[in-house]
C-alpha cells in the first residue's frame, strides 16, 4: 500500500489528507497533519474520492475527446490529434474573423491547480491576444 | 484574508457576518469553536440561526437584504459612542469625515425596522467588537452575493480600520473563500484585469515584462481589461462573444438565472468544454476535451488564507485523458505558438520568476505538508501569515486605509403578494459546487440526494399547507422546480433557503442576476418566490424521481452514444 499526500478538492480550507492506494486503486482517505486542518477532515474529505472510479451515480466521466460536427447531432469520439486540430482551427478562424475579444476562456477554481490556471491565462493573453479570462470567483 | 486560520482560533473576538462556516467550511468552523473555548467573544449577524449563532455571545438576526443598513448603524455607533480608535484613525486612515456624512441617518434606533435588529443589540455588538483586545471580521457569500456586495465589503473593512483591528495577531479581515482553489485561480491571473501576482494589465511596464517572458511583441498584448464570466451569456446573445472555452466549470448549474445562461451558450459559434464529467454544460459543447482529475495529477493550490500547498498524484488516469495544461499547450502549439512543459514544476518556476510576491515559494519550501503564505518575495522569506503589519495600505498612493461606506440599497427583486417569500441560495454540507464530484460519491449521495431541499420555517409552511418532507413547487418569475420542504426553526420567517447543489431542485432556475456593478457577482442571496403545496404526493414523488432518472439517463447516453465516425471505404 502507498499513500499520496493531497489537499482536499472541495472547500477553501485547504485540508491536507492522504489517499491510501492499493493495487492502483484508492481504498480510503486519511487526515494528514496539515497547517490548516491539524489532522482533521470533514465528511467530504473522508468520503469524497470514489468519483474517480467513474461510479456513474450521477453522471459519467469523460473518457475520450469528442466533437459535435453540427448543433444537435450526437458527439463523435475522435483522436486527441483531431480534437486539438479542430479546436485550434476554429479558434484561429474566429479570431481572424471577429477579433481576439470574441473568444472567452475560463480558468478553474477546482481540482486542476495553479499551474493550469497560469497556462490558461497565458493562452488567452499570449496566443488569443485578449484579457478574456475569468473564473467562477464571482458566484 | 488578511490573517491566517490560526488567528481565527487565537483572536479575542470573532465578528461573523453572513458566513455559515459549519456548512461551507466545517474545518474552518472548528477554529471558531476553538476560539470560543479559549474565551473569545463571538457575535453573529445572519438571517438564520446558524450553527455558530448557537455558541455566540450575541446573535443579530437581521432581515435578508439589510446588510448595509446594519453596518452603517455599526459605524454610527462607533463614532457616536466614541468607541473607535482615534489614534489609529488619525495615523493610518483617511476619509473619516465622509463616513459620518453617510451614516448620520443610520442611528441604530432609525434602522430597527429595516434591519429587524433592536437598537440596543446593535450598540452592544459594537461595544463588544471595539472593546476586544483583538478581533477578526469573518464574512462569506452572505455579504458578497448581493447587488451591493462590494460596497458592503468596504464598509466591513471600515469597521476594522475604525477599531485598529488590522495588521497584528488575531486582528484582521477574513473573507473565507469558497472553492478549494478560487484563491489560486485569482492568484494566477485568471481575472480579466490582472496578470498573475495581481499585476495590472493596464500597466505598460507589466505588459512588457510578460510579453518578453512569453516571447511575443508587447504591442500584441491587449491593454484593456477583458470580459467577466457572468456577462458572457448576454455578450454571446449580442454576438460579441463567439467562442467560449470553459475549463472545469459548470455554469449551467452554478450561475444565476439558468435560462439566460442556456440561451447564451446556445448563441455561441463554438463551445469547448474541458472537464472530468459530463455536466449540463458539457452536453451543450461542440468539443469535449477530457482531463485528468484531482487524484490523477499533482500541483499547487492556494487555500483561503493565501497559503500555497502542494498536492501529489495518487493513481494513474485510466481513460484517454490528458492533464489540463497539456491540452492547452497542444492547442497553443497548433495555433502557431509553440508551448511545451514537462511537468508542473516547470510552470511553477516560470510564474515565480514573473510574480515578485510568489518568488520565494519554491516546490522544495512547500514540500509535502508545508503551507507558505504570499507575499513571499525571497528564497529566505518564510511567507506572510498576517498582512498589513506595517499598517501601510498600498492599494492607494497615500498608503492610508480608506474609510468608505455607502447608502443602503434594497435588493432588486422585492417580494409581492404573488411572490411573497425571499429565496436565498446557500450551501450543502455534504456536497460541493455543481456536485459532479460529490454526487458521484456513494456515501455522500446516500446522505443527501435529489431533488434537494428548501428550508422553511414551520410557521410559514403551515400557512401554505405544506408538510415537513413533502415535495413542493418553488416558483419565481423565471422558473419553477420541484424540491423537498425541510422544516427548520432556525430559518427566519418570510425567507426560504435552497442549497445550489441540486440538479432537479435547481435553485438557479429561479435566481436573478442583479449584479454588483464592480464585480458582476449576481444577487443570488435574494429573489422573490412562492411555494405551492402538491396534493398528490405519490405523483410528486414519482415525478421528481422520473426527472432525476431522465436527466441521468440523458447525460449517460451523451457519452455512451458517442462513437467514432464511420470510416469511408
Amino acid at each position: 500500500m502507498e499513500k499520496a499526500t493531497v489537499v482536499c478538492p472541495y472547500c477553501g480550507a485547504g485540508c491536507k489528507m492522504n489517499l491510501v492506494v492499493d493495487n492502483g486503486k484508492i481504498i480510503r482517505a486519511e487526515a494528514a497533519n496539515g497547517y490548516t486542518n491539524q489532522g482533521e477532515l470533514c465528511l467530504k474529505g473522508y468520503y469524497g474520492w470514489d468519483f474517480l472510479n467513474d461510479t456513474k451515480l450521477l453522471t459519467p466521466r469523460l473518457r475520450e475527446p469528442m466533437i459535435r460536427r453540427s448543433k444537435g447531432v450526437p458527439f463523435e469520439t475522435v483522436s486527441w490529434d483531431e480534437a486539438i486540430k479542430f479546436v485550434a482551427k476554429r479558434f484561429s478562424e474566429i479570431k481572424q474573423k471577429f477579433g481576439p475579444r470574441s473568444i472567452m476562456t475560463t480558468g478553474s477554481s477546482r481540482g486542476t491547480g495553479n499551474e493550469t490556471n497560469y497556462v490558461m491565462q497565458k493562452f488567452a493573453r499570449a496566443v488569443i491576444g485578449t484579457n478574456n479570462v475569468d473564473c467562477c470567483a464571482r458566484v | 484574508m488578511s490573517v491566517s486560520l490560526d488567528d481565527i482560533e487565537n483572536s479575542k473576538c470573532l465578528f461573523v457576518f453572513g458566513y455559515n462556516g459549519a456548512d461551507s467550511h466545517p474545518i474552518v468552523a472548528r477554529r471558531i469553536v476553538k476560539a470560543r473555548q479559549k474565551g473569545a467573544k463571538i457575535v453573529v449577524c445572519d438571517p438564520r440561526k446558524i450553527e455558530t449563532a448557537r455558541i455566540a455571545d450575541q446573535f443579530l438576526q437581521l432581515h435578508n437584504g439589510s446588510n448595509m443598513a446594519l453596518i452603517n448603524a455599526f459605524i454610527y455607533t462607533l463614532i457616536e459612542e466614541e468607541l473607535y480608535d482615534k489614534e489609529f484613525v488619525a495615523k493610518y486612515t483617511e476619509g473619516f469625515d465622509g463616513l459620518w456624512d453617510v451614516v448620520k441617518d443610520y442611528a441604530p434606533e432609525a434602522v430597527e425596522a429595516a434591519t429587524g435588529v433592536p437598537a440596543a443589540q446593535i450598540r452592544q455588538a459594537m461595544r463588544t467588537y471595539a472593546g476586544a483586545e483583538s478581533a477578526v471580521i469573518m464574512w462569506g457569500m452572505g455579504v458578497t452575493q448581493y447587488g451591493q456586495g462590494t460596497e458592503t465589503v468596504k464598509s466591513l473593512a471600515a469597521l476594522a480600520l475604525l477599531t485598529g483591528n488590522l495588521g497584528r495577531a488575531g486582528a484582521g479581515v477574513a473573507p473565507v473563500r469558497g472553492q478549494n482553489n478560487v484563491q489560486g485561480a485569482c492568484d494566477m491571473g485568471v481575472l480579466p484585469d490582472l496578470f498573475p501576482g495581481y499585476q495590472s494589465v493596464a500597466d505598460p511596464a507589466i505588459r512588457e515584462k510578460f510579453a518578453k517572458a512569453w516571447g511575443i511583441d508587447p504591442a500584441q498584448m491587449d491593454p484593456e481589461p477583458g470580459v467577466r464570466l457572468s456577462l458572457v451569456p448576454h455578450l454571446a446573445m449580442e454576438g460579441k462573444v463567439k467562442a467560449y472555452y470553459i475549463m472545469g466549470e459548470d455554469p449551467m448549474q452554478t450561475e444565476a438565472d439558468t435560462s439566460s445562461v442556456r440561451k447564451g451558450l446556445e448563441a455561441l459559434d463554438l463551445l469547448v468544454v474541458q472537464d472530468i464529467f459530463m455536466t449540463k454544460t458539457a452536453e451543450m459543447a461542440d468539443v469535449i476535451l477530457p482531463a485528468t482529475s484531482w487524484g490523477e495529477h499533482s500541483g499547487v493550490y492556494t487555500c483561503c488564507d493565501r497559503g500555497f500547498q502542494r498536492f501529489y498524484k495518487a493513481v494513474e488516469p485510466k481513460y484517454n485523458v490528458k492533464r489540463d495544461w497539456e491540452i492547452i499547450s497542444l492547442i497553443a502549439t497548433e495555433m502557431g505558438y509553440p508551448m511545451h512543459y514537462d511537468n508542473d514544476q516547470q510552470i511553477w518556476d516560470e510564474l515565480r520568476e514573473l510574480c515578485p510576491i510568489y518568488y520565494g515559494v519554491t516546490y522544495e519550501k512547500m514540500g509535502e505538508l508545508g503551507h507558505i503564505q504570499w507575499p513571499c518575495p525571497t528564497l529566505e522569506h518564510p511567507g506572510t501569515p498576517i498582512l498589513y503589519t506595517d499598517l501601510k495600505f498600498t492599494a492607494v498612493a497615500s498608503g492610508k486605509g480608506q474609510l468608505l461606506t455607502h447608502q443602503w440599497r434594497k435588493p432588486a427583486e422585492l417580494t409581492t403578494p404573488d411572490y411573497p417569500l425571499v429565496l436565498s441560495t446557500v450551501r450543502e454540507v455534504g456536497h460541493y459546487s455543481c456536485r459532479s464530484m460529490t454526487g458521484n460519491c456513494a456515501a455522500l449521495k446516500a446522505l443527501a440526494d435529489e431533488p434537494g431541499f428548501v428550508q422553511i420555517h414551520p410557521d410559514n409552511a403551515r400557512q401554505l399547507g405544506i408538510q415537513d418532507q413533502a415535495l413542493v413547487w418553488v416558483e419565481s418569475r423565471r422558473g419553477k422546480v420541484i424540491t423537498r420542504a425541510n422544516f427548520n426553526e432556525r430559518v427566519n420567517r418570510g425567507a426560504v433557503y435552497m442549497t445550489y447543489q441540486w440538479w432537479v431542485g435547481a435553485c438557479n432556475e429561479l435566481t436573478q442576476e442583479n449584479m454588483d456593478p464592480v464585480t458582476n457577482t449576481p444577487e443570488t442571496k435574494y429573489c422573490a418566490v412562492t411555494l405551492k403545496s402538491i396534493d398528490d404526493q405519490n405523483w410528486a414523488e414519482s415525478h421528481a424521481e422520473q426527472i432525476y432518472q431522465d436527466l441521468k439517463a440523458r447525460l449517460r447516453s451523451v457519452v455512451e452514444n458517442a462513437k467514432p465516425a464511420a470510416v469511408a471505404m
